[in-house]
């Protein structure tokens, strides 16, 4: 990767740097969840001081503005030197903003954006036990009482929410229109009272999202983003920065991550077997044409040629890719893959491959499952006729 | 000179768009003389438009689309090498015979010891460039039987050379090697991407028509998911082609690529089969066009076994030296 003709060679060279010195080599110690959030804020604040946190932010922040090549390198860099992926700040730096910027007022922005960089925590209070795919289908109630709306409802598989200073919050005003007319979208602080949070068990072991109980909550008009019933469309600002801008942090993460591949690869001796290889070097091919995907998609994106579905398409290559990777390490692992590690926070690099296999599950599920992108290519994509909205059974 | 990606495409897709599918191989030949396709990445100062990579894959693509008979692949290599060796007597009458369409032979297998096989149409060709790593000749044409594959677009013949003279040796001829190798996995790619893209829209545009159940195909969605992972595997396969075609790309990126998108297009194809039903086993209809093309792409020019082992080594080699 390093290489003569690397036009990025200076910011490569200076990142590195910079993460031999700041990389906390410690962060899989954690052995419980506080020490490994308390890591994560350390290190977030980190990067904010070196302006490494918030690079696909406009030029006005500090640390943003930076050219698409330089963020690639930025996290390709991250990724080989093993350092940790932020995920208590993931909702904030991208979800968060993307909605605030988009479609939050003046005020909303002031106040709020840069909190974030002090390290306020977001999570995103979208899904519920009977609407997942089915977004649309949120039934949390919101009831306009003078300056406030009154919340009653929950939410389920908020990332962080246990952590988190406030909420995305979508909420039903209205059961008169249209599914997706009668939402609205909310800023929540998830310290005011009635709201409760119950961390749920996850399959490699960790407690990264959880359950939201909301009991008569106020939440202030002020708070509300885009006008009553317009909530469906602030939603999709939210989603499809993550469906789009966060994979290019992603990929390229993913192709610094290839190295954790090739050390396994040597250190069970496995650098002669012809069927690894062939096998590592068709995952390089796919990782490398992930990352030729979100280059091209955030090229199309910022020139305005975007069209539908082209997210999903470069979120099912990611999410096939990951599950590729992390496969690939369990096999190689061998028994050294099957024990356990107790926290594993960690994404694709938590250093147990049979964790980060299990956690490539995410991708495929969250921020709309494979199948959901699949009917967005099928259907308005490759204008496939579209699934008749009312059935009955044979 | 510049042109840019999407005029290269539309003037190849004018060229050979109107002639249909398989369009017939003399005429499509001529065309592309025509053109001037073969002068595109011929330097300017040998009388060429001196057009990269770039210029090469956007035909490709197009003569993949249309499923175009003959050896186009291998007379652009042969002009490529004849450019890229040092000069010598012959060269400039060669180059400008091959670029006005007289057809110079060469082989698109990998390994070229023994009995020289897969030459296209070497029985219209009286000389061939010979390839290898660190000599590359001039050779008569002795004889020349086909050896008849399943993908009737492309003729490719095994040939017993007569004399041979030396063109290039030693450094020059390694880089000359390298630099055809890396231009026919380019091809091969590219021209597997564009069959890809051609042989999904004809399954999509079959499914929205024919009616089972009283209803479009389309609307079943295990077809759609079908025709969705298709779509991703030809996108993907296209991004990564673009991202290739750079000046300063090595063997080993052209390596993962070819393994990539060829096996995309056997995967593509494969589905566009199944799912046209028993019309796809027809021999009236185009999808067995596709899977045939597709599967010669594959195993020319080194297999995905080859070039994943190839690229695998060689990543493998790049993360220790970090
Ligand atoms: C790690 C993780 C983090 C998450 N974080 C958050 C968060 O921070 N905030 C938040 O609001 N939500 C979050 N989610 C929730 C996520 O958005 C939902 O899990 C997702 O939308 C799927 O909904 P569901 O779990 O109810 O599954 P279901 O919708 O019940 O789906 C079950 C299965 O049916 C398939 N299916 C559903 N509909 C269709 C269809 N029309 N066609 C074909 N197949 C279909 C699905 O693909 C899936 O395979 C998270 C989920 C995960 C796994």
């Amino acid at each position: 990767m390093s290489n003569v003709n690397d036009p990025q060679a200076a910011s490569r060279s200076e990142v590195r740097q910079w993460l031999v010195e700041h990389r906390p080599a410690d962060w899989r110690d954690a052995a419980t969840h506080e020490a490994f959030v308390a890591s994560q804020r350390n290190w977030f604040a980190k990067l904010v001081d070196a302006g490494y946190a918030i690079p696909h932010w406009p030029a006005q922040w500090p640390g943003g503005g930076r050219s698409l090549a330089e963020q690639k390198v930025l996290y390709e860099e991250l990724a080989s030197a093993d350092a940790p992926r932020l995920l208590l700040s993931f909702v904030s730096t991208y979800h968060a903003f993307a909605t605030l910027h988009e479609c939050g007022n003046d005020n909303q922005k002031a106040r709020y954006l840069p909190r974030i960089l002090e390290g306020e925590t977001w999570c995103q209070g979208f899904s519920e036990p009977g609407a997942g795919s089915d977004l649309a289908a949120v039934r949390c109630r919101a009831e306009r009482k003078g300056d406030v709306y009154v919340i009653n409802g929950q939410k389920v598989w908020s990332t962080m929410a246990q952590y988190a200073d406030r909420c995305l919050l979508l909420a039903r005003t209205s059961t008169e229109s249209a599914k997706q007319a009668g939402l609205t979208y909310f800023l929540m602080d998830m310290k005011a009272p009635g709201v409760t949070v119950r961390p749920i068990h996850q399959i490699q072991g960790d407690e990264e999202f959880a359950e939201i109980f909301l009991d008569n909550v106020e939440i202030p008009v002020s708070e509300r983003v885009g006008e009553e019933g317009q909530g469906w469309a602030v939603a999709q600002a939210t989603l499809s920065s993550e469906r789009g801008l966060t994979l290019m942090e992603l990929g390229y993460r993913m192709r610094g991550a290839l190295s954790r591949v090739a050390d396994l690869i040597n250190t069970v001796a496995r650098h002669d077997d012809e069927g690894v290889l062939r096998d590592f070097g068709a995952l390089t091919g796919q990782v490398e044409a992930v990352c030729a995907l979100a280059d091209q998609f955030l090229e199309n994106r910022m020139n305005g040629l975007e069209q539908i579905g082209d997210a999903s398409v470069v979120k099912n290559a990611y999410s096939r890719a990951l599950r590729a990777y992390s496969a690939l390490g369990v096999r190689l692992g061998g028994m050294a893959a099957q024990y356990r590690t107790p926290i594993t926070y960690g994404d694709l690099n938590s250093g147990n491959w049979m964790a980060d296999f299990m956690n490539s599950y995410a991708w495929t599920i969250a921020g709309g499952s494979e199948e959901v992108q699949r009917n967005i290519i099928a259907e308005r994509m490759l204008g496939m006729p579209r699934e008749p909205k009312n059935w009955v059974l044979a | 000179m510049m042109i840019s990606r999407e005029e290269l495409r539309d003037s190849a897709r004018k060229g050979l768009g109107s002639d249909g599918l398989m369009p017939p191989a003399d005429q499509s030949w001529e065309r592309l003389v025509e053109m001037g396709w073969f002068a595109m990445a011929v330097p300017e100062d040998h009388g060429g438009l001196g057009l990269g990579p770039e210029a090469l894959a956007a035909v490709h693509i197009e003569l993949g689309r249309a499923l175009v008979p003959g050896p186009a692949i291998a007379q652009m290599l042969a002009i490529d090498v004849l450019c890229s060796v040092p000069d010598f007597a012959a060269r400039d009458e060669l180059l400008g015979a091959a670029i006005g369409g007289q057809r110079l032979g060469l082989s698109l297998a990998l390994h070229q010891a023994g009995t020289l096989t897969c030459v296209p149409d070497a029985d219209q060709a009286s000389q061939m460039l010979v390839l290898g790593p660190d000599r590359i000749a001039l050779a008569d044409i002795a004889s020349a039987s086909q050896n008849a594959t399943w993908d009737e677009t492309r003729r490719l013949f095994d040939v017993e050379i007569a004399g041979q003279t030396v063109i290039a040796n030693g450094a020059d001829a390694h880089d000359a090697y390298i630099r055809a190798l890396s231009r026919l996995l380019l091809a091969l790619s590219a021209d597997a991407v564009g069959g890809a893209d051609a042989v999904l829209d004809m399954s999509i545009e079959y499914l929205k028509t024919r009616r089972q159940f009283d209803r479009p195909l389309a609307l079943f969605q295990a077809l759609k998911h079908r025709v969705a992972d298709m779509k991703i595997a030809v996108v993907a396969a296209e991004a990564l082609l673009w991202s290739r075609t750079g000046d300063a790309v090595s063997l080993h990126d052209l390596a993962a690529l070819k393994a990539l998108a060829t096996t995309s297009f056997c995967r593509v194809a494969e589905e566009a089969v199944q799912l046209h039903g028993g019309i796809g086993l027809t021999v009236e209809h185009p999808c067995h066009r596709f899977l045939k093309r597709a599967y010669l792409n594959a195993a020319l020019g080194g297999d995905a076994d080859h070039w994943n082992g190839f690229a695998g080594r060689v990543a493998l080699g790049q993360q220790k030296s970090n």
